[in-house]
């Protein structure tokens, strides 16, 4: 260690062959990944971010430098707040409603019974479609008149049934949410059914024996085992919440009347049906900060808990 | 030998007949009330897709009359005409090609970071690895417009590389991260013993690590392939020309186009959908793991 130091000192080209020979080759390694990363994500990022404090429409030659502008219109624009508390009712309702269901059928299979197999590839599945192809297959369920719901409706008289959902301004934004919500319980019962294996048998076995019902056991012993993983998917579906976009966009674009609108489909109008990318792009970079806000909370909290 | 396993078995059988007669009917009611439960949900995820295979195969007179029953007289020809309506020739190459290309970018790249940011140690190691981490939280959202004018000005948004260098780059911190976590489980005694035996470097990489890495390399592949093949908004800002979309993309279009012909909409998603869901069914533990891995770990 001395004699390095030294060296180091007596000869700035020695020391720098020096650290190339010792890290040369761990640089080269993450080099590409990183040069890639900067070029294609976070420049766009900060350029982004720049967009934002200007009045560009994408085609001027001048980008004029605007300040805050956009953000404080943004605070007074009700459709930006239209927009925002749909993503709160889909954080509220999509998410919560994925997570529970998709909790408690991991619970109901997490002993493996059998059919456990076909029970977790069928939940899964929607998963490997995509959100935009999950659009497109509910668009087809909905079809006024055709879809599968409301032929259902007309065979067993449910009234019902046979609302359009999604040309219905009132109903629009839950009529996407069942197909999101259809789509996602899969991920969040396969996040479950790992977390669960993690569970103490024994500590439910100590439990039973000491007469706890199957809700109790459930509540104290396997919920609190289970805190991280929750935190953990609730975070995930918080993120999640506020980046959807395909879905809406495949479904309904945002319409009838905004009814459905969300902060991406809205960021999205902006910026290319109306060319306010300077608009566009303040509205995406508070997306962003919520998103990032929220994971670094849920670090915080991930690591006060010492796991 | 058999009468050994015999007589096992039939140990076995008698303990389970007991247990089933100790078991009290409360067992028997939950498990009545969970069966119910599961099957409800089977039939949630799969009367959609089951009923949509249906309409792909029916007439449209045939769907007038009977929307709900199964096909009377398959018509396996709606998908030749959704091929052909639908381009399909021209959108499933490019799907294969992008999927095919976003992997074999990401696993090179993801590799070689993973490896550099588990097995080795250099200044600026952590901040490297919170920088990638940050990429999991951003949505594309965030810099749908700046990639598009920088794809533009690189001279790439015409032509396939105008999506798949942006896809690769998007997908390395998820990438990363998981090839840093499989690299962390190999012992670093592996590649020291290489070390002392002479091996290089990128030997010890190459040789040493990399086959050991293998399940994380496959699970990372499938997902990536997956996640590709269904992605949506990159591609609907990244290929401008008709002739560059994937299958994701051309399909909400085509859904627009016909909008009346539902039996064609649905043969059109059918093709769509067949081979990811194919690949999920041979390779779905990987794909399981990819997920649960980030999410987890």
């Amino acid at each position: 260690m001395g004699t390095q130091s030294l060296s180091a000192r007596a000869s700035q080209g020695q020391s720098g062959r020096r650290f190339w020979s010792r890290y040369g080759v761990s640089y080269s390694f993450i080099l590409p990944a990183v040069v890639l990363y900067i070029v294609f994500v976070l420049y766009p990022f900060a350029q982004s971010f720049y967009i934002s404090l200007t009045d560009w429409n994408g085609f001027d030659p001048v980008m004029n430098f605007i300040g805050l502008d956009n953000y404080l219109k943004l605070l007074q624009d009700p459709l930006f707040w239209t927009a925002f508390s749909h993503n709160i009712i889909w954080i509220i309702v999509g998410s919560i409603g994925a997570i529970g269901l998709g909790l408690f059928l991991a619970i109901l299979v997490s002993s493996r019974p059998p059919g456990f197999l076909i029970f977790r590839t069928v939940y899964f599945m929607p998963q490997v479609l995509g959100p935009a192809i999950v659009g497109v297959i509910w668009l087809l369920i909905y079809a006024p008149r055709r879809g599968f719901l409301y032929k259902v409706g007309e065979a067993t008289g449910l009234d019902f049934l046979q609302r359009s959902l999604l040309a219905n301004p009132q109903t629009s934004l839950l009529g996407i949410l069942f197909a999101s919500i259809w789509a996602s319980i899969g991920f969040f019962f396969v996040i479950f059914l790992a977390g669960l294996q993690n569970v103490d048998r024994d500590l439910l076995d100590a439990a039973r024996v000491d007469g706890a019902n199957s809700w109790q056991q459930f509540w104290n012993v396997t919920v609190p085992q289970l805190s991280h993983v929750i935190t953990m998917v609730i975070a995930l579906g918080m993120i999640g919440s506020l980046k959807v976009f395909d879905i809406v966009w495949t479904m309904t674009q945002g319409g009838p009347a905004n009814s459905s609108e969300v902060l991406g489909t809205l960021a999205y109008q902006e910026s290319f049906n109306h060319t306010h990318h300077g608009y566009g792009s303040a509205i995406v970079m508070v997306t962003s900060a919520l998103a990032v806000l929220m994971s670094v909370v849920f670090i915080r909290l991930r690591e006060r808990r010492g796991d | 030998m058999t009468t050994s396993q015999d007589a096992a078995g039939v140990k076995r059988v008698t303990s389970s007949i007991t247990r089933i007669k100790r078991r009290s009917l409360s067992y028997w009611g939950a498990q009545i009330a969970r069966y119910t439960i599961l099957l409800l949900f089977l039939a949630i995820f799969l009367v959609p897709i089951t009923w949509i295979f249906s309409l792909a195969v029916k007439t449209q007179a045939e769907f007038a009359n009977n929307p709900l029953g199964l096909p009377q007289e398959p018509q396996w020809g709606n998908f030749m005409q959704a091929w052909d309506q639908g381009r399909f020739s021209v959108y499933l190459p490019n799907t294969i090609i992008y999927a095919v290309a976003v992997v074999i970018g990401v696993a090179i790249f993801a590799c070689m970071a993973g490896y550099a940011l588990a097995k080795t140690r250099f200044p600026g190691r952590n901040v490297i690895f919170s920088g990638f981490m940050i990429g999991m939280t951003l949505p594309f959202l965030s810099i749908m417009i700046p990639i598009f004018y920088l794809a533009r000005d690189l001279g790439i948004l015409g032509t396939r590389w105008g999506f798949i260098i942006p896809a690769v780059a998007l997908g390395l911190p998820f990438s990363i991260f998981l090839m840093r976590a499989f690299f962390m489980g190999i012992p670093d005694e592996l590649g020291d013993a290489a070390r002392v035996d002479g091996c290089t470097e990128w030997g010890v990489f190459y040789r040493v690590m990399l086959p050991l890495a293998w399940p994380g390399l496959a699970t990372l592949a499938v997902f990536e392939f997956l996640g590709t093949w269904s992605a949506y908004l990159m591609p609907l800002i990244l290929t401008q020309r008709e002739e560059l979309r994937p299958v994701a993309l051309a399909l909400p279009l085509f859904q627009g186009r016909y909008r009346a012909d539902l039996p064609l909409i649905a043969a059109a998603s059918m093709i769509t959908i067949t081979p990811p869901l194919l690949i999920y069914l041979v390779l779905q533990r990987r794909f399981i793991e990819g997920v649960t891995a980030g999410a987890l770990k």
